[in-house]
């Protein structure tokens, strides 16, 4: 298993400096002098001059690509353009911030989202069932942004239970949640049930049943885990939405996060900045698919196999 | 249908005029037509039909598990030692599946939970049926893989790692690791090589001897039913359209369709003869022919036979025929 | 009747109808698949309704400018009407600006809609072009080219139109380029599976024994049968598509104020909602049902082209 991990690891590494490079390329060819940015009313010749060569941009495209990758890899995100404070701080204020929301988003997703598959998967033809067809359908098809001036006009507004902004306590955290969430959480619970239904058709089911295995086995220990592929392979390619979402949630919901801090340098054209928030969010996106296959590959005994599980075939 | 007094002690499993539909918005499948069926304890009884006979959905319905939504069982009794199956309730059920009936499915390489050790598929029976611990039904269940040819130390390996007929031989393992009173074999070797089929079927026979089961053998073939079986019944289109022991029906067939079964089978020694396949199509169970399903197919057909069914004729105390030409005669017509 | 017909007769008797060898081949294929494909999808009465909305909603945007005239009501300011709620004389009310919601409504389906169809045509001929090739020629290509896509399966739709759009600016043009990119790997990927499902199919075999060339092989059978999934997918991105617009115009990194975008009218609309939700009601509301729509419509696809995936 460890192996596989580390394979996964190194395997992640040339994906996220292709993403850099990728990434660094279009900065690149923003038109537009960046020193009139950072200089502002004080531009003169001399001084962009002497900034440029300060910030090596007169440096040729793939020096200049080099140097970034090696100060990102030391953790120096370079500077911001308008605040002329290292970017690594400002991320580092306001990422958590995002993390929380996409977390909280995670969690109403699989918590509520797996379950109700799941029941409605076995009972295929209940009301239930139809019910959660309808709510899944709906909720694919609602804008998150819709969605959350919608709960906050009822829950902040109306009802006044609910903080319409900002981060502080658990409280402000279930409205962007549930926002961000509501897409996915349709989605998993489309994937969950339809995969459910597969499941339950298959043979190794029915072998079970004659077997004598009670009705709740049947489901728990048998269809559950077979069922469950499909899904975690679902909810590994949500994360990079959600994470997509989370710039219009942070929006919605004046939540100081990495997300609105991007939309904020590409206004004000800060192009470290931007860079910075795009490369976080590729390696967090990089990071879950790994996460995702490694519990993949935990559920899977074939593939677990392969990388010193069980005995080889 | 009427069923000649036996002696119904002793009957390990009694169907009686059973009736299954298929129900979908589109079509009616009907797949079982009224079937009877009688096994004694310690008897193999051969259930051969072609694909589409309704075998399986017989089979099934022995363990209550006809697919629900659209399999309904529209009438019909099934009697397991002298008990309802079809009003037993879903405890009760539990209980006797895998302990007094069991079954073997016909395609190994989808039977399996594939994320479940084989071991861990063999002892779950155990452990439901015998209340031991975890432990001990993992121990017995290594003894059981032994018995059916695999070394036991790949109890902790998953269905993946194992070819064909060891699938099968593991599907063998779980159906008699409680020991069954009856044991269903839905074609237990179609999916197999020719090789592997004789040790599969080998072992089943085996098995069988040592633990005293009487055994329900599905299948096409009828070298399999000269071998294993002590009675045979012919399925057609849903209804067991002659029965008898194996001379009956080897040496003393009567029904036309039982003829063409025999007449099909390619003659190894006369290498030069043409094959002789029954002309026709196997009848559509959502659209079956009126009166005796087989009449589009015979070559005895009578005007008679596209009007109604033949009633059941029972010819000697074992051997019964359901064909308008045995009407007044009990002597063969063929 | 049960007299089993020889092939040749049944060959020698239609092939004179016909005058080529495809046209022959065609109605056995294409003609019966459709119209059994067309029957499953009538019966299914959510995707049907899908159909009809999103019809109804691009005739709107047809004629939008004989709805509403664009310049007076759609644009124009006029602040002694700004803020009144739903009337007979406005429909939706009116905006922060005054003007009419509903006309702006109306013509922002026009910007919703092009964008959408342009934008997965562009993912479509790229993407597809991408895809088809990898699929069909598989090995070393077929790494090269998903590996390239990889990368760019990295970054979440969203972000990725934004980097674009960071790079280039937000004139429409680059709206729809930058979420026609971001479709494009994801595009690829769905027709390469189904290229690839294709490939081992057999008359792809037989037609390679009579010495069809790979060309003509792509384009006749593999393209063919691709077809209906593609379909599917094309629909709902094109949903996809119209949602990432608003979301862009929403952040303000999308079509600018004055043109009338659903997305660009929430935001402006945001500031005012808690004491006239009614402005905030009709943009999403026209968002989430051509969404919805689309959706249906697109699902009602997918089952009636192969109902064995319900």
């Amino acid at each position: 298993m460890l192996k596989f991990i580390v394979r996964r690891l190194l395997a992640m590494i040339p994906v996220v400096l292709a993403v850099t490079f990728v990434v660094f390329t279009m900065m690149y060819m923003t038109p537009g002098d960046p020193t009139n940015t950072i200089l502002g009313n004080e531009w003169t010749e001399a001084a962009s001059a002497k900034l440029k060569t300060e910030l090596g941009l007169d440096q040729p495209f793939l020096v200049q690509f080099f140097n970034y990758t090696i100060n990102l890899v030391q953790g120096d995100f370079g500077m911001s353009y308008i605040t002329r404070a290292p970017v690594g701080d400002q991320l580092m204020a306001r990422f958590p911030n995002t993390l929380k929301v996409v977390a909280g988003a995670m969690l109403f997703c699989v918590g509520v989202g797996v379950p109700i598959g799941v029941f409605s998967g076995v009972k295929p033809y209940s009301v239930f069932s139809n019910l959660t067809m309808v709510v899944g359908l709906l909720g694919v098809s609602l804008p998150i942004f819709w969605l959350g001036l919608l709960l906050i006009l009822l829950f902040s507004v109306e009802l006044g239970w609910l903080p319409s902004s900002g981060i502080d306590g658990f409280a402000s955290l279930i409205l962007p949640s549930l926002a961000l969430g509501s897409n996915y959480m349709a989605n998993i619970m489309r994937t969950t049930r339809s995969s459910m239904l597969e499941v339950i058709r298959q043979d190794y089911i029915r072998t079970a049943k004659a077997k004598g295995v009670n009705a709740r086995n049947v489901i728990m220990k048998h269809a559950l885990q077979n069922a469950m592929m499909p899904t975690v392979t679902v909810i590994g390619m949500n994360i990079g939405a959600l994470l997509g979402g989370v710039v219009l949630t942070e929006t919605v919901f004046s939540i100081p996060g990495t997300g609105r801090l991007l939309v904020e340098a590409i206004n004000k054209r800060d192009t470290p900045t931007v860079l910075g928030c795009l490369v976080i969010m590729a390696v967090c996106v990089a990071v879950s698919n790994l996460l995702v296959d490694i519990v993949y590959a935990y559920l899977d005994p074939r593939i677990k196999a392969q990388y010193g599980g069980g005995r080889g075939e | 249908m009427e069923v000649k007094k036996m002696n119904e002690e002793g009957n390990t499993l009694e169907i009686k005029n059973l009736v299954i539909h298929y129900i979908s918005e589109e079509e009616v499948v009907k797949a079982v037509n009224g079937v009877d069926i009688i096994i004694k304890a310690g008897k193999t009884l051969g259930l051969v039909g072609e694909t589409g006979a309704g075998k399986t959905t017989t089979a099934l319905s022995i363990l209550n598990l006809v697919p629900e939504p659209q399999g309904k069982i529209l009438s019909g009794e099934v009697l397991l030692q002298g008990r309802s199956v079809l009003s037993m309730s879903d405890l009760e059920l539990e209980d006797i599946r895998g302990d007094k009936v069991a079954m073997i499915f016909q395609d190994p390489m989808t039977s399996l939970n594939p994320v479940h050790t084989v071991g861990d598929q063999i002892a779950e029976s155990i452990e439901i049926h015998r209340k031991v611990s975890k432990q001990e039904a993992l121990k017995q269940a290594k003894e059981m893989l032994e018995l059916v040819g695999i070394p036991g130390e790949r109890s902790n390996e998953y269905p993946y790692q194992f070819s064909g007929g060891m699938k099968q031989r593991v599907v063998i393992a779980i159906a008699l690791t409680c020991s069954p009173d009856l044991l269903i074999a839905d074609e237990p070797t179609t999916a197999l090589d020719v090789t592997i089929q004789a040790q599969v079927l080998k072992l089943i026979n085996e098995l069988r001897r040592k633990y005293h089961m009487s055994m329900l053998m599905i299948t096409h073939d009828l070298g399999i039913v000269a071998e294993v079986c002590d009675e045979v019944s012919i399925a057609y289109a849903g209804r067991i359209v002659e029965h008898g022991t194996l001379e009956d029906i080897f040496d003393n067939l009567r029904h036309p369709y039982t003829k063409g079964l025999f007449d099909a089978l390619p003659d190894i020694e006369a290498r030069r003869s043409e094959l002789k396949p029954i002309k026709g199509l196997m009848p559509d169970p959502t659209n079956l022919p009126s009166g005796c399903a087989f009449h589009p197919r015979c070559d005895y057909v009578m005007e008679v036979c596209s009007q109604s069914l033949p009633e059941n004729k029972w010819l000697s105390e074992t051997h019964c025929v359901q064909c308008h030409l045995y009407k007044d005669t009990n002597e063969s017509m063929l | 009747m049960s007299e089993t017909v020889t092939r040749k007769e049944l060959m020698g008797e239609t092939v004179n109808k016909y005058t080529t060898r495809k046209e022959f081949f065609k109605q056995y294929k294409k003609k019966s698949r459709l119209e059994e494909t067309w029957n499953r999808f009538l019966r299914n009465k959510m995707a049907v309704i899908g159909l009809f909305i999103f019809v109804f909603i691009m005739v709107v945007a047809v004629v939008a400018p004989l709805i509403a005239d664009y310049d007076t009501e759609a644009i124009t300011i006029n602040v002694s009407n700004r803020l009144q709620p739903p009337s007979t004389e406005h429909i939706f009310g009116t905006d922060e600006m005054g003007r009419d919601i509903m006309a702006r409504i109306v013509h922002g389906a026009r910007i919703s809609l092009v964008v959408g169809f342009s934008s997965v045509a562009i993912a479509l001929f790229i993407g597809g072009a991408f895809g088809a090739i990898a699929g069909y020629y598989g090995g070393k290509t077929d790494d090269i080219i998903m590996r390239c896509m990889d990368v760019f399966l990295c970054l979440p739709d969203v972000l990725l139109a934004l980097a674009i759009v960071a790079a280039f600016g937000t004139t429409l043009v680059n709206m729809t380029i930058a979420i026609g990119l971001s479709f494009t790997p994801k595009f690829s990927r769905v027709v390469r599976s189904a290229v690839m499902t294709v490939r081992g199919i057999e008359y792809v075999e037989a037609a390679r024994a009579i010495g069809s060339t790979n060309t003509h092989i792509i384009t006749n059978h593999v393209l063919i049968n691709c077809f209906g999934p593609i379909v599917v997918q094309v629909t709902l991105y094109v949903a996809s598509a119209i949602l990432t617009i608003s979301a862009l115009s929403f952040i303000g990194l999308g079509i600018q104020a004055p043109i009338p975008e659903w997305g660009n009218m929430l935001a402006s609309g945001r500031a005012y909602m808690r004491d006239h939700a009614y402005i905030v009601m009709a943009p999403g509301l026209a968002i989430f049902v051509t969404i919805l729509s689309l959706n249906l419509l697109g699902d009602g696809l997918r089952d009636a082209l192969d109902p064995r995936l319900k």
